[in-house]
């Protein structure tokens, strides 16, 4: 439940945001993140369709890195509970 | 391996360590990167990563289970439950349900679901039924599930919640004799949500290293070189090596909304017992919307081994990092991912599975990782 999956914003409808990352979008919400405006072209790290904290493209980057070694090492999805 | 992990590895290999060190995580995900990345045979011998209680599927109450179950079987409802919930056995007779999987191949209407958002969703399209929304999980999860509930949900939409706080367990663990760990690596989303400063009781109560590390190799490698290197030299402090999620006080939007919605009280986990001030319970605004307040408690606490770990099965200590996975004399054998007899092998987060995934197969003899501290 703790991993967490980088989604790039694409657009913001209130406290929604539609994502996409490696081609999957996503409706993501911003509740969480009030206290921080999030804007098309951001990159946000998602947990559970929650967004937890924004993070910079390199960032988001070497977390994909990571989620590309594990789906092919273990064959196993990390997964969004 | 990226070149800077490599860095960091030769750093680790360079430092002037002779006696054992061992470092306790507490995060699945954080498991899951240094066994995938096989971090463990880089290591030098003497440095022990202890997988830690970082599973809330392993950890959530057996009884909490049965009774989801139970509200299935016996209700009109539908519930909704995170995917890594469907498959965790409880304890009955041999006959019975024994899981949220059986019920639902029972007749019983259960959802898996990702995001607590569907959870709403489910309930706004069933306006005639009630929705329990079976809720286990750490502070990252229960931040989400605090969200929806501010936010606003339909009156049919009920919850059974079963959040636990991830510090409570290392503050028992060392205010135990015996922690099992020397340096702790705290977990990167956690710290994110709750903020760094929850750690620091580490460091000022027990006088341990300790670092907030993300889940690349590389975050945590700094973070193990960080506790090291405090261990080597005497000083201690909390690191974040994870400071491009990690801020000072966490995320304030996400402590509001769990402080709007949820206290903090003593909490049971399963096969360890009470752990004071590890769960979140709903708030007087919010308790209209306990499960407990609506529908009759399917509880039976007179159950054999009610609240524990199944039998045969060596989870509870597997969890407070007593023994690695493979220790357990049911791993690999009777306990595989496709037919596990514990949560530990259930949960993609649960150490057994995951060593299982990172392809270890051979079962240990309990103590032949230990050798003697010095």
């Amino acid at each position: 439940m703790c991993l967490g999956i980088p989604m790039q914003v694409t657009a913001v409808h209130g406290f929604i945001a539609h994502c996409e990352a490696k081609g999957v979008t996503r409706d993501v919400s911003l509740f969480l993140m009030q206290e921080e405006p999030v804007a098309p072209g951001d990159f946000i790290m998602v947990h559970v369709g929650y967004a937890i904290q924004k993070m910079t493209p390199q960032e988001a980057r070497s977390a994909w890195e990571l989620y590309d070694e594990m789906l092919g090492l273990g064959k196993e999805a990390p997964q969004g509970a | 391996m990226s070149a800077d992990a490599k860095t960091w590895l030769e750093r680790i290999h360079r430092l002037p360590l002779r006696e054992r060190v061992r470092v306790m995580n507490v995060c699945g995900g954080h498991e899951r990167s240094i066994t995938m990345a096989g971090l463990r045979g880089a290591l030098p011998a003497n440095i022990e990563l202890i997988p830690g209680p970082g599973c809330p599927v392993c950890v959530c109450p057996e009884e909490d289970v049965y009774e989801a179950i139970q509200l299935a079987l016996n209700e009109d409802l539908i519930l909704v439950a995170f995917g890594d919930m469907l498959r965790v056995p409880v304890n009955v007779k041999k006959a019975d349900i024994r899981s949220l999987e059986q019920a639902k191949a029972a007749g019983a209407d259960i959802r898996p679901i990702a995001s607590p958002a569907e959870a709403a969703r489910i309930a706004r399209d069933n306006p005639e039924r009630p929705v329990v929304f079976f809720a286990a999980g750490f502070e990252t999860t229960t931040a989400p599930v605090a969200a929806l509930l501010a936010e606003g949900t339909p009156d049919n939409l009920l919850l059974l919640l079963s959040g636990r706080l991830t510090w409570p367990a290392v503050a028992m663990l060392l205010d135990s004799e015996q922690p099992g760990f020397e340096a702790l690596i705290a977990p990167g989303h956690v710290a994110t949500i709750m903020g760094p400063e929850e750690w620091q009781f580490v460091v000022d109560d027990h006088g341990l290293p300790a670092a907030v590390a993300g889940f690349t190799p590389v975050s945590l490698l700094a973070a193990l070189y960080s506790v090291l290197r405090q261990h080597l030299e005497g000083r201690r402090f909390l690191d974040n090596c994870y400071p491009e999620l990690v801020r000072p006080g966490g995320n304030v939007a996400a402590r509001r909304v769990l402080a709007q919605t949820m206290d903090v009280a003593s909490a049971t986990w399963r096969g360890v017992g009470s752990i004071p001030d590890s769960g979140f319970v709903l708030n007087a605004d919010f308790r209209h919307q306990d499960v407990h307040q609506h529908l009759p408690r399917y509880r039976d606490d007179a159950r054999k081994r009610a609240g524990e770990m199944p039998p045969g099965c060596d989870c509870a200590r597997v969890v407070l990092g007593k023994i690695y996975p493979n220790e357990c004399k049911i791993y690999g054998k009777a306990c595989t991912p496709r037919t596990p007899i514990g949560p530990c092998m259930v949960s993609d987060e649960g150490a057994c599975r995951i060593w299982w995934a990172g392809g270890i197969r051979e079962a240990i003899s309990p103590g032949r990782y230990t050798v003697p501290a010095e």
